[in-house]
């Protein structure tokens, strides 16, 4: 064909903030967001280490650091993403995995999803029992 | 919404963005006053726009039925097949159509869609058979299990709702994108065929499963429930083992 | 208008239509001889086309205990022996190797337990043999098909183009005029042989279950060329549709056990001879009978007030509550998902009302036992032809079959007739495309102020409706004939809101509303010709209630008047092979009569 004719000019549109389009759109960048809060823990973490490395003294600065208000703020706030992190992490884990079939049925994701939640709770209760000095 | 409101309902406002390539430079919103009644559906509305009120808006629709897939588009934001939504359900209005969002508009409710037509002849959506299989051998034996394996992914209409979910795809229309990665997928995980090799390439593509972030609105608007989001990252797996086989193993990798 | 030159293309065999019949006669050639370019034109993407929203099956002898006898006698007495009977055998013969190459392209047939394609039963059928995949049929069919033609490369596809016209020159189909919907701009695709395969006319009923593009196209434009349209009056109400829209709930509802009752709640098919009343679905019997048993009983309902009332008129229920929320879920998922989504009533709770709507087409271009029209070169295989093996009443799950069996015999005959001839001269072809075009772009130059094209759409499906439904007689039949003719002048007034060529869907709707009128006057004509009551054509007119085999075991032929006169309606002999025409016994009679056969 010897170039487009006149009335096939098709408008494309933009995509200029799109995540603000649909609220399944927000709630799929806030839960992309929570990667950065899981980055920015461990971060926390390998300073620690990087003090403990350095000697006492550094290590004494790291652990008042933590006590610090500010730092308090940011526990609460990585805390609460984490949290999300979670939820939604196990939310999509069904989307990843091959079918399951228990015996004839197929196993429905939300059985995957709440099974996560659960491992997920079991995890964190069991490491807060540990650090309460609870021993099995 | 209460029900006075609701009974007081006898007429609701369509605000349609409308796209003639040979009037409009860029779209334009018009607006359509149309009968309200519990069980019109916005492709009714539209049909009654058309006959009665404007003939020069177009839309495509076939089936009325939700399995012919042309009617998709997005209403009130969202993307979704005109005749499966009602006007009661988007009350008190006015109810926003606009074409499928992520897709050039040809023209008013219309998109250009060829760009998924040229796809569907990428990934090899047809059954490659093992072996030929002469008819007189009867039919492949098939357990009900077997055919569970693919059967949610071979009920996709190719309505396109599932594009206009996707912005990956809207970021970039190179993506293969989802229906048609779901497609792909039902034919390897089909007991009876033996492409898959032919069609990791697709699969393991730049356009392929990487472009996907596991936004997963794909799923949530599919209105066959296909599952397309689970079709694709089920095979970002597959897609790394591959990888891993041909790292190992290059020479006795499939060709 | 300046004329911009058109556009030309070459093939060996062009297909109009891209539905189950149209594709299964590309995969045809293109599997025969990989070396024939085959164009194949369709106004909507294949997989819109409306094969797609056949819900219930596709027959073929399947189980050791059935016999392609037993097929062969239910579609000849379900036709009520108007089929060609060697047609019919042919296709009964060949009905499961097409349903086995379709499994072999990966179609998803529901299973059995141990493997094997499952097979249910179906209205009219005495054994079950009806293929499915699940209540998606003709949609995983359709699928199946298209994307297994995307494998051949010598399919090159003409999607989103409206045919207007045929190129007729020398006594034969050289070519057709299409016009690019996205562009507006019309194309030549000149070939040696043509397929047509564009479906039904459902669309000139207003009640029916058919899609908007089911606007019987190809039947026209073979028509307007002088070949003639066999049986039209035969039109087929399916019993169980959704007031309002007309959307379909399959026969599978009634096959797997489904109920149909009166505002009595009382299954009132046990009072028209298709009783009795037993719990488990039992073939041939009640609500298992044949279509237009069926929606006959629901007329004669209506006429004793033993039907319900809603808002878009008179309705009697689909009961399947008993079958359980989770046969439901499993066998007629499609169903339960329409009646809740469109009706708000889930089947496992509450009965769906239902009546009768149109259907299916019996009747179609005259076509030969190998899908020959009486023109050089031209073919036809599914709904829009008339190969002979529907009669005057179609039995459910045979069309779809139909698709596969003719659809492969067309390819294969249209490439043998290709293969023996040349192309056209290409200035002659040329002129006749010009002539085509200038008549089919008139509607866009018109001025003045004639109807809206809907005000005479309307009017045309509530005339076929009234005089033209489930029961017809003289006056009735008269009064559509005249309305058709005022309509058909009245067309060529139509005013067009929409003067532009990009996706312009009102232009194309009025060209597709001219189809309709040809093919209405087709139906009208040939039904008021019939002077008897058989299958689907039943009059209520003295002298025209029962069967005349006498007079009328004949096939109507509508020929096109070119001055734009009513049709002129010929006939002409079955063939009979093996079955002389009997009386069609369904129920207890015909539990009797196998008992008999089989004794």
């Amino acid at each position: 064909m010897s170039g487009a004719p006149a009335v096939r000019r098709p408008y494309y549109r933009r995509m200029g903030r799109w995540w603000q389009r649909d609220p399944f759109f927000r709630r799929y960048m806030w839960r992309e967001a929570t990667a950065l809060a899981v980055l920015a823990y461990a971060l926390v973490l390998t300073l620690g280490i990087v003090c403990l490395a350095l000697g006492e003294a550094a290590w004494q600065v790291w652990l008042a650091a933590l006590r610090s208000p500010a730092s308090l703020a940011l526990h609460a706030a990585l805390l609460a993403a984490m949290v999300l992190h979670t939820k939604t992490w196990f939310e999509i884990m069904p989307k990843t995995m091959p079918m399951i079939f228990v015996g004839e049925r197929r196993l429905a994701a939300t059985t995957i999803t709440r099974c996560g939640w659960a491992a997920a709770a079991i995890a964190t209760l069991a490491l807060l029992a540990l650090a309460a000095g609870w021993r099995p | 919404m209460p029900e006075p409101a609701r009974a007081a309902a006898r007429s609701i406002t369509l605000e349609v963005l409308r796209y003639r390539p040979e009037i409009e430079a860029a779209p334009v919103w018009q607006s359509y006053v149309v009968p309200f009644s519990e069980d019109l559906s916005v492709l009714q509305a539209l049909q009654h726009v058309k006959d009665e009120l404007d003939g020069s808006l177009s839309f495509r629709w076939s089936c009325r039925m939700a399995i012919c897939g042309s009617c998709g588009m997005m209403i009130d934001g969202r993307p979704r097949l005109a005749c499966q939504t009602f006007l009661r359900e988007l009350l008190p209005g006015p109810v926003r159509l606009e074409a499928l969002a992520h897709w050039p508009i040809q023209r008013d409710l219309v998109i250009d869609a060829s760009g998924f037509i040229a796809g569907l002849e990428r990934i090899k959506p047809y059954l490659i058979p093992r072996q030929p299989r002469p008819l007189a051998a009867g039919e492949y034996r098939q357990s009900p299990h077997e055919l569970e394996l693919f059967e949610p992914y071979s009920a996709c209409i190719n309505c396109l709702l599932c594009y206009a979910a996707c912005p990956q795809f809207g970021l970039d229309p190179g993506f293969t994108g989802p229906g048609l990665l779901a497609l792909l997928h039902r034919y390897n995980a089909d007991s009876r065929d033996g492409g898959r090799a032919q069609r990791m390439a697709a699969v393991n593509a730049e356009h392929g499963v990487w472009s996907c972030t596991a936004v997963g609105y794909c799923s949530e608007v599919c209105p066959k429930a296909v599952d397309p989001a689970h079709a694709v990252n089920q095979n970002k797996v597959n897609s790394a083992i591959d990888y891993l086989r041909h790292l190992l193993a290059p020479r006795g990798a499939p060709p | 208008m300046a004329a911009e030159a058109i556009e030309r293309y070459t093939a060996d065999v062009i297909i109009l239509g891209a539905g189950g019949a149209g594709l299964r006669a590309a995969l045809a050639i293109a599997m025969r001889q990989p070396a024939a370019r085959i164009a194949l034109i369709s106004k909507v993407y294949p997989m819109r086309s409306h094969t797609v929203a056949a819900e219930g099956g596709a027959a073929g002898v399947t189980q050791s205990h059935d016999s392609l006898d037993a097929h062969f006698h239910d579609t000849v007495s379900g036709g009520d022996w108007l089929c060609e009977q060697d047609v019919v055998a042919y296709f009964v013969e060949h009905a499961h190797e097409e349903l086995v190459q379709l499994e072999h392209w990966g179609c998803p047939w529901s299973r059995t337990g141990d493997g094997r394609a499952a097979v249910r039963a179906f209205g009219g059928m005495a054994i079950e043999r009806t293929w499915f995949a699940a209540d998606r049929t003709g949609f995983h069919m359709l699928h199946t098909l298209f994307q297994t033609s995307i494998r051949y490369p010598s399919i090159q596809r003409f999607d989103e183009h409206f045919c207007v016209d045929l190129v007729i020159d020398d006594g034969r189909v050289q070519g057709v005029l299409a016009v690019e919907i996205a562009s507006g701009e019309f194309r030549l695709i000149a070939a040696k042989a043509l397929i047509i395969a564009t479906g039904g006319a459902g669309r000139v009923f207003r009640d029916n279950t058919n899609g908007g593009i089911v606007t019987g196209d190809g039947m026209a434009l073979a028509y307007r060329h002088g070949v003639p349209l066999r049986d039209m009056e035969f039109v087929q109400y399916h019993p169980t549709c959704m007031p309002g829209t007309g959307l379909l709930f399959t026969e599978a509802c009634r096959g797997e056990g489904g109920f149909l009752l009166n505002s009595e709640g009382y299954r009132y098919l046990q009072d028209y001879g298709l009783g009795p009343a037993s719990a488990e679905p039992r073939n041939k019997a009640m609500e298992l009978g044949p279509r237009d048993r069926l929606s006959q009983a629901f007329w004669h309902e209506s006429r004793k007030g033993r039907t319900l009332h809603g808002p878009h008129g008179e309705y009697v229920h689909l009961d399947l509550r008993h079958l359980g929320e989770r046969k439901l879920r499993e066998r007629l998922p499609q169903i339960r998902e329409l009646a809740l989504t469109y009706l708000g009533i889930d089947p496992a709770r509450a009965p769906v009302p239902v009546l009768p709507a149109v259907h299916y087409t019996m009747g179609g271009i005259l076509a030969d036992g190998r899908t020959a029209a009486p023109l050089a070169g031209l073919y036809s295989a599914g709904e829009c032809s008339s190969v002979g093996i529907h009669g005057a009443n179609r039995l459910g799950s045979n069309s779809l079959t139909e698709l596969l069996v003719f659809g492969k015999v067309a390819g294969e005959q249209a490439l043998a007739f290709a293969q023996g001839v040349g192309h056209g001269a290409p200035a002659r072809l040329g002129a006749l495309a010009e002539a085509s075009r200038a008549a089919a772009l008139e509607p866009l130059q018109r001025t003045g102020s004639g109807e809206r094209l809907a005000t005479l759409r309307n009017e045309l499906t509530r005339t076929m409706q009234e005089g033209c439904g489930i029961y017809r007689s003289a006056p009735s039949l008269e009064a559509t004939c005249a309305r058709l003719a005022q309509l058909r002048q009245a067309w060529h007034g139509a005013q067009l809101d929409d003067r532009s060529r990009s996706w312009n869907t009102e232009w194309l709707a009025l060209l597709e509303l001219g189809f309709q009128l040809d093919v209405a006057q087709a139906m009208a004509h040939a039904a008021l010709a019939r002077r008897e009551s058989r299958g689907a054509h039943q009059r209520l007119d003295a002298g025209c209630t029962e069967r005349d085999d006498a007079l009328f075991l004949k096939h109507s032929l509508a020929y096109h008047d070119p001055a734009g006169g009513p049709p002129r309606i010929e006939w002409s002999p079955v063939t009979i092979t093996r079955s002389a025409p009997g009386t069609r016994v369904y129920g207890a009679a015909a539990e009797r009569a196998g008992v008999t056969l089989h004794a």
